[in-house]
């Protein structure tokens, strides 16, 4: 649930933030005239802002609960949490020695390297983005705690970290997700809240022995056919609305300036 | 007869009028601000808001005034007065510029109108630094001296501006510029690092993700090679 919702918030965030950044070149204009205008993107742009800042509390909230307070230690540290940890750094030691042939593929747990860095990229990236962005909404505000060239630099972080998040995302997250040839043509796990054994097997071995060992393998079936369609759909507009907002980015990206 | 006719028609015309203004929706000046580019300040200023029409031109100067006894003709008013570097406290700022009146402010100043209250917000330059002559912005009695710039400047659309707001920088410099490292390090530094992270996580995952998909590919292959050669 947290996954769509950051989709979703990531996804018009981005349109409504490219449409203002490249309001100078043609496809800018023509891209803010579709909320309604350069003003519109704006509001729609804070207000879904707002709600992301809700939905990063909600889910700090989350968290909170997801934590078993007796066994600190392991719910932080062990396998099922998205905490690095040591492992991780020799996983990706031993899975780049696989890439270029020279090792076996490491034995990946729940949750990988690429996936535990995605999480912390957005777990930094976001409250940067909301307070360089309530800044920049509220700068005569902002101005009363801070000299007012802090809003320069908001201004420069806010631009610079969402280039980044929008490269990273279009570019590695959604070739990982939907393109490299174990996931294509989906990465169902996010919708279906499940992966296949052979998957499992394949990718996560250290996992799946560690849920047998315990006895915590459940099988829990496909999902419903008219809800792998929905998620398919809608799993391919974003990764074709993601294109459309990347390129036209790349092509335009001599026009426009991060200050 | 006729002139009965006539009142008659008159007094329809008043009628058609009457009932236009009382049915007809008022004058929507907003209508046509919304068509205007420049419509974001027009309402906040008392001037006409087109400065590109009206208020564009410097004062007017006959070219063939000279200063007795220092010049004459089309020529500079004063002849060292193009040569001064530093204008920020001069009255008018532009004294003595050649051919001032036929030149454009982007002509000389082409980056400061590249900031974000040009391109976003469509400001002219004028709209901030004032009537002609345009003074340096520390000149005592300029809208921009910082000891007014909040009030005089800035609150006309950012109401509130405090002193502290005005120290937004609107002319930012080239953030990763060698000479940014000495005006405005914050932004200097601020840029470099989100440069380096971006170069960085770019550099490590671009590679990195192409060869997951051509190991993946090549692990697929065999493993289907592997099947065909068990089936057999």
């Amino acid at each position: 649930m947290f996954h769509l919702c950051l989709m979703l918030t990531f996804l018009t965030q981005a349109a409504t933030g490219f449409s203002r950044l490249f309001i100078t070149t043609p496809w800018g204009k023509k891209s803010s005239n579709v909320f309604g205008g350069y003003e519109t993107a704006y509001a729609i742009h804070q207000w879904v802002g707002i709600i992301m800042i809700v939905g990063f509390v909600l889910h700090l909230f989350y968290l909170a609960t997801k934590i078993r307070w007796q066994n600190l230690s392991e719910s932080v540290f062990g396998p099922d949490s998205l905490v690095p940890t040591w492992q991780d750094a020799k996983h990706l030691r031993q899975r780049l020695g696989w890439l270029l042939g020279l090792e076996p593929p490491p034995q990946l747990d729940r949750w990988t390297y690429w996936e535990k860095f995605d999480y912390w990229a957005v777990f930094w990236g976001l409250p940067l983005l909301a307070v360089t962005g309530l800044m920049l909404m509220y700068p005569v505000a902002a101005s009363r705690f801070m000299p007012g060239w802090f809003l320069n630099i908001a201004a420069l972080l806010h631009t610079a970290e969402a280039i980044l998040a929008v490269l990273y995302i279009f570019i590695v997250h959604f070739f990982i997700g939907h393109l490299r040839p174990t996931s294509f043509p989906m990465n169902e796990g996010m919708f279906a809240g499940s992966i296949t054994l052979e998957e499992a097997v394949h990718e996560r071995p250290a996992w799946v022995e560690r849920l047998e060992t315990k006895g915590e393998m459940e099988d829990v079936g496909p999902p419903p056919l008219w809800f792998r369609v929905l998620y398919f759909i809608f799993g391919y507009s974003a990764l074709a609305f993601g294109l459309y907002i990347l390129i036209n980015g790349l092509v335009y990206s001599r026009y426009v300036r991060l200050h | 007869m006729s002139l009965l006719i006539r009142i008659k028609r008159h007094s329809w015309m008043m009628a058609t009028f009457l009932t236009a203004l009382i049915l007809l929706p008022q004058d929507a000046p907003s209508q046509e601000e919304v068509a205007s580019a420049i419509r974001r300040y027009k309402d906040r200023e008392v001037s006409s808001g087109y400065y590109e029409e009206y208020e564009i031109k410097p004062r007017r100067q006959l070219p063939l005034v000279g200063v007795p006894g220092v010049s004459r003709g089309i020529f500079p008013y004063s002849p060292s007065a193009d040569k001064i570097g530093t204008r920020s406290r001069l009255a008018d700022s532009h004294a003595g510029i050649k051919f001032y009146e036929r030149r454009r402010c982007d002509e000389c100043h082409g980056e400061e109108t590249k900031d974000i209250h040009t391109t976003r917000a469509n400001l002219t330059c004028r709209q901030c630094h004032g009537i002609e002559p345009i003074a340096g912005i520390n000149f005592y009695y300029s809208p921009l001296n910082p000891i007014r710039r909040h009030a005089y400047v800035c609150s006309k659309c950012h109401e509130g501006a405090s002193a502290s707001f005005a120290g937004y920088v609107v002319h930012e410099p080239a953030p990763g510029s060698p000479t940014t490292k000495e005006t405005f390090p914050t932004l200097y530094y601020a840029y470099w690092l989100m440069l380096v992270l971006l170069v960085f996580t770019m550099a490590f995952f671009i590679p990195h993700t192409i060869m997951v998909g051509i190991r993946e590919l090549l692990s697929r292959k065999r493993k289907a090679e592997h099947d065909d050669t068990d089936a057999t």
